[in-house]
């Protein structure tokens, strides 16, 4: 119970920061947290039936539950290209606008 | 309190009140899937990891998308900073006085000499990763990054000069564009021999059930290293 | 070849083609690149008409290709479906891709980048749609998301950036929540597959009952965003208007509308799916009519077009979510699914027709304010466009999308405003919600076509004849292509929804006894309409009504917004379902 609702902590905290921060490096760091809160819970969540890896060696038994393993092997991949590509973005945008603030980058953006 | 902090307190508020419920849910967990794997897995893919008989096997589909959104990303990183111009002026150079680099920024000539020694095994490892993911821990993918990083290990050990072709972004576009392709055409071959789309072509043909995801997993960790290495790479700043 | 075989096609082609594009980026230089390229564009975006041929036969009288990918057990493995409704979405997703690439030849952006990532777009739109697996169905959407971020910063403007990285936040978010609900239905399943997830899911009760419930309205919420229907719309905006024109034809043609239609196999599994189409059928004639005042309110040309995609989506989704409330499997929910697909289909038409000729128009003069740009007809003739076919263009697609006779808005409108009125929960209402809309519609096409009104053309007598004849001829094709498409679509509409309707019940089903698309009265009400839209364009131009719209259109917007709406419409709808699950 105690780790679930520490995840949803930080889950809230990402969701926080997206909400707040101006800095959109801070954002990106924050879209990172919600990601890795729900591929955490699915993997914990998917290890209470078992108390072994999943590589079926000679007399392994009781295994947990593989399936979300290996969906959550997607879903870091896909969080990494998307903080890949958020990234070059937010450099693109300091270079024309000079700041990281989402604000000042609105303003500077619609000026020109 | 200013206003937009009483937007985001209030959705905040809104959306913990909604994804609670699905965080603190106890609901016993499923046990059909892995059940079923247990008993079956190892028989119907060959590989003993079942993390990886999935992620090759049963759910192929998925990881080909996965490593298209790699493919896309990677290209559209490259496309974004070359269109943002050169790399930011450095005013923390660890450049030493003299050097002629372009891509000096925070270089010393400890870095250079342990990068350029450890690239090497760094790949070799990469490799043992790729070809064990059927039975141990790893598989193409974390192989690749791993084949990645023996690539920005090299990259940052070759003082400013192409020591070696693998960190020339010509050469890795190549490899990963020919990694892409036979990616394809391995999962339609099964297709054209009757077997259906990413079904086991060689199923007939080899003695090792898992031949299918051993190749598979050559393929995507040629085209991970590649992928990700030229994205470093070009992140670095080198020409 | 196989049906399955078949079926897969259009994912696969464009994946090839776009594996080779790659392969002449990185292995040829010159003339060899460019032929390479060509030759992958032709595999990935042209080719498969032939298995779509092929496949029309198998799929029109109501059946399915099936399976499971790659034969493994079906409780891992993931399930796909290939049936009429995936047919036509790659009908419409390859009509306009076509099209779209071929004005790229002129507008731009051009190069092997930007048309490999074309084709994987393409390729995802055609994964997403028959998938039967919800977490391939991420994956899809996920595919399809990264490819329009980059297709969408390919623009030179700086604004274009920011747009990007809006869009990417606010959908990667919202797909952190889809994962989230995802989830939970495995949770309570075990299951991935729709079928499996139906099955796993069929009584349930208390707490469980109130997770699924809101797994189920995170998935919503997460496709709405994508759908950008009110009050999720904020990203599509800038994205759509500051895209290269050949992405913004396709994002708002096509890009919009697949997740939606994806998202009705999911909300079928549910008893509790029902409700949900009825409260994004709300949505919808809110958003048709809200977006099309603020379409009017705009002085960019192609931001103006922007918001009537979110306008005449919110025609779409008001009447796809009334299928869904009445069951998509009875003969009402048949009939008004047909009729959101039909107005689907002939939006992306006269849209990317829109986005097109406003294009290659504002490109040619270099401005896109519409209270500035004046002349447009000759600063067209003198680029090159002799014949000023973007100016026919816009005429057709201006004239379709105001629902004028005989062009296909008319009667695709015509078949949705009937059909809710008839069938629909409170439908009267949704009926004047969407006919309002249509006058504002008018209206605000009247205002965008003074771009071509003679006069004060001087300002640009000078520009540099920066096009030949010869470079503005992929455009003109594909514009008279669209042009004739708006046309056809209009006079065979009667043809086309028995098809529509017999691909997706399996039999073809007519509107009604005695209903006539051209009947007298169906042209009145567009006559009316037009008329009205007259009156709100006399009303939008005078004193008063230009400072109000001022207003409109400079109202604060932040990205803050984005999310707050996001937590608001996520809020709603999870309320929403809970309400009508309990009480």
């Amino acid at each position: 119970m105690i780790e679930r609702l520490l995840l949803f902590l930080l889950f809230l905290l990402g969701f926080w920061g997206i909400l707040a921060k101006h800095n959109i490096i801070k954002k990106i760091i924050s879209l990172n947290l919600i990601n890795s809160a729900v591929v955490i819970l699915f993997v914990l969540e998917g290890s209470r039936i078992g108390n072994k890896a999943p590589i079926l060696e000679e007399g392994i038994a009781g295994i947990v539950d593989p399936v979300p393993q290996a969906l959550m092997l997607t879903a870091i991949v896909i969080g990494v290209c998307v903080t890949a590509l958020s990234l070059a973005l937010a450099y693109r945008l300091y270079k024309a606008a000079g700041t990281f603030n989402i604000e000042d980058i609105r303003k500077e953006v619609s000026r020109k | 309190m200013k206003k937009s902090a009483v937007g985001s307190v209030f959705a905040l508020l809104l959306i913990s009140a909604v994804v609670l419920p699905v965080f603190l849910s106890s609901y016993q967990w499923p046990v059909t899937a892995r059940d079923h794997l247990e008993l079956k897995g190892v028989e119907e893919s060959g590989a003993t990891n079942l993390v990886s008989a999935i992620y090759l096997g049963y759910r192929a589909y998925d990881t080909l998308g996965e490593t298209i959104v790699l493919l896309v990303a990677v290209t559209g990183t490259i496309g974004i900073l070359k269109k943002a111009g050169a790399v930011l002026e450095d005013r923390h150079s660890f450049a030493l006085p003299g050097e002629m680099r372009r891509a000096n920024y925070m270089r010393t000539h400890l870095l250079e000499a342990v990068t350029s020694k450890l690239g090497p095994i760094v790949l070799l490892f990469g490799f043992y990763v790729m070809l064990y993911g059927h039975l141990s821990p790893g598989g193409g993918f974390q192989g690749g990054v791993v084949v990645a990083s023996g690539i920005v290990f090299l990259a940052l050990g070759s003082s400013g000069n192409a020591s070696s072709a693998l960190i020339r972004q010509d050469m890795l576009g190549r490899i990963e564009a020919v990694a892409f392709l036979m990616l394809l055409i391995l999962s339609i071959s099964g297709i054209f021999t009757g077997e259906g789309f990413l079904d086991n072509p060689l199923k007939h043909y080899s003695s090792l059930p898992a031949a299918f995801i051993i190749v598979l997993n050559i393929i995507i960790g040629l085209k991970v290293g590649a992928g990700i290495g030229v994205m470093c790479i070009i992140m670095l700043g080198k020409e | 070849m196989s049906p399955e075989g078949l079926a897969f096609a259009p994912v696969l082609l464009p994946l090839l083609g776009a594996a080779i594009v790659f392969l002449a980026k990185a292995f040829f230089r010159g003339r060899g690149a460019v032929i390479a390229e060509y030759t992958g564009v032709f595999t990935g975006l042209y080719l498969p008409w032939l298995a779509l041929i092929f496949l029309f036969p198998v799929v029109i009288n109501g059946s399915a290709v099936t399976g499971v990918i790659g034969h493994w057990n079906s409780g891992v493995g993931i399930s796909y479906r290939f049936d009429g409704l995936a047919w036509m979405v790659n009908v419409l997703g390859y009509t306009l891709g076509g099209a779209a690439w071929l004005h790229s030849l002129s507008s731009g952006p051009k190069g092997p980048s930007f048309s490999a990532i074309f084709l994987i777009q393409t390729a995802a739109l055609g994964a997403a749609i028959m998938t039967a697996d919800l977490f391939n169905l991420f994956v899809s959407l996920e595919v399809l998301g990264i490819s329009s971020y980059i297709l969408v910063s390919s623009s030179e403007k700086p604004g274009a950036a920011l747009a990007s990285f809006s869009y990417l936040m606010v959908s990667s978010t919202a797909m952190v929540f889809f994962l989230l609900g995802l989830f939970g239905l495995y949770r309570i399943t075990g299951s991935l597959s729709y079928e499996g997830i139906a099955a796993g899911s069929g009584h349930l009760e208390g707490n469980t009952l109130a997770t699924a419930v809101i797994s189920l309205s995170l998935l919503v919420g997460a496709i709405a965003i994508r759908v950008a229907v009110m009050p999720l719309y904020g990203w599509l905006p800038d994205a759509h208007a500051l895209a290269p024109h050949a992405v913004s034809a396709v994002l708002s043609g096509v890009l919009i509308k697949t997740p939606l239609f994806a998202l009705s196999r999911i909300l079928i599994l549910f008893p509790i799916g029902k409700e949900a189409g009825q409260l994004m059928s709300y949505a919808g004639a809110a958003t048709a009519l809200l977006a099309v005042i603020i379409a009017l309110s705009q002085k960019d040309a192609k931001r103006l077009l922007a918001y009537h995609s979110i306008s005449q989506i919110g025609y779409i989704v008001c009447t796809w979510g009334a299928a869904v409330a009445v069951g998509i499997g009875t003969k009402a929910g048949t009939l008004l699914m047909a009729a959101a697909f039909l107005h689907a289909l002939f939006h992306a038409v006269f849209k990317g027709l829109l986005f097109l000729s406003i294009g290659s128009s504002v490109d040619a003069a270099g401005e896109r304010d519409v209270y500035k740009l004046r002349g447009a007809v000759s600063i067209l003739k003198r680029s090159g466009d002799k014949a000023a076919i973007a100016f026919f263009g816009f005429l057709v697609g201006a004239l379709s999308i105001s629902a004028i006779p005989p062009f296909n808005g008319f009667t695709s409108k015509t078949a949705m405003t009937y059909l809710l009125k008839y069938y629909g929960q409170s439908g009267t209402v949704l009926y004047w919600m969407l006919t309002v809309a249509g006058a504002g519609t008018a209206a605000s096409f009247i205002k965008l076509s003074r771009i071509y009104w003679p006069g004060k053309d001087e300002a640009y007598r000078d520009l540099p004849d920066r096009k030949g004849a010869l470079a503005v001829l992929p455009a003109s094709v594909s514009i008279l292509f669209l042009s004739l498409l708006c046309i056809a679509g209009g006079i065979f509409t009667p043809l086309i929804f028995r098809t529509v309707t017999a691909l997706l019940s399996g039999s073809p089903l007519s509107m009604g006894e005695g209903f006539s698309f051209f009947s007298a009265g169906n042209l009145m009400k567009s006559l009316y309409t037009a008329g009205a839209g007259i009156f709100v364009f006399l009303l939008a131009t005078g004193r008063r009504g230009g400072a109000l719209l001022t207003k409109v259109r400079e109202r604060p917007r932040s990205f803050q917004g984005l999310f707050v709406s996001y937590a608001l419409a996520a809020a709603a709808m999870a309320g929403w379902l809970l309400y009508h699950a309990f009480l």
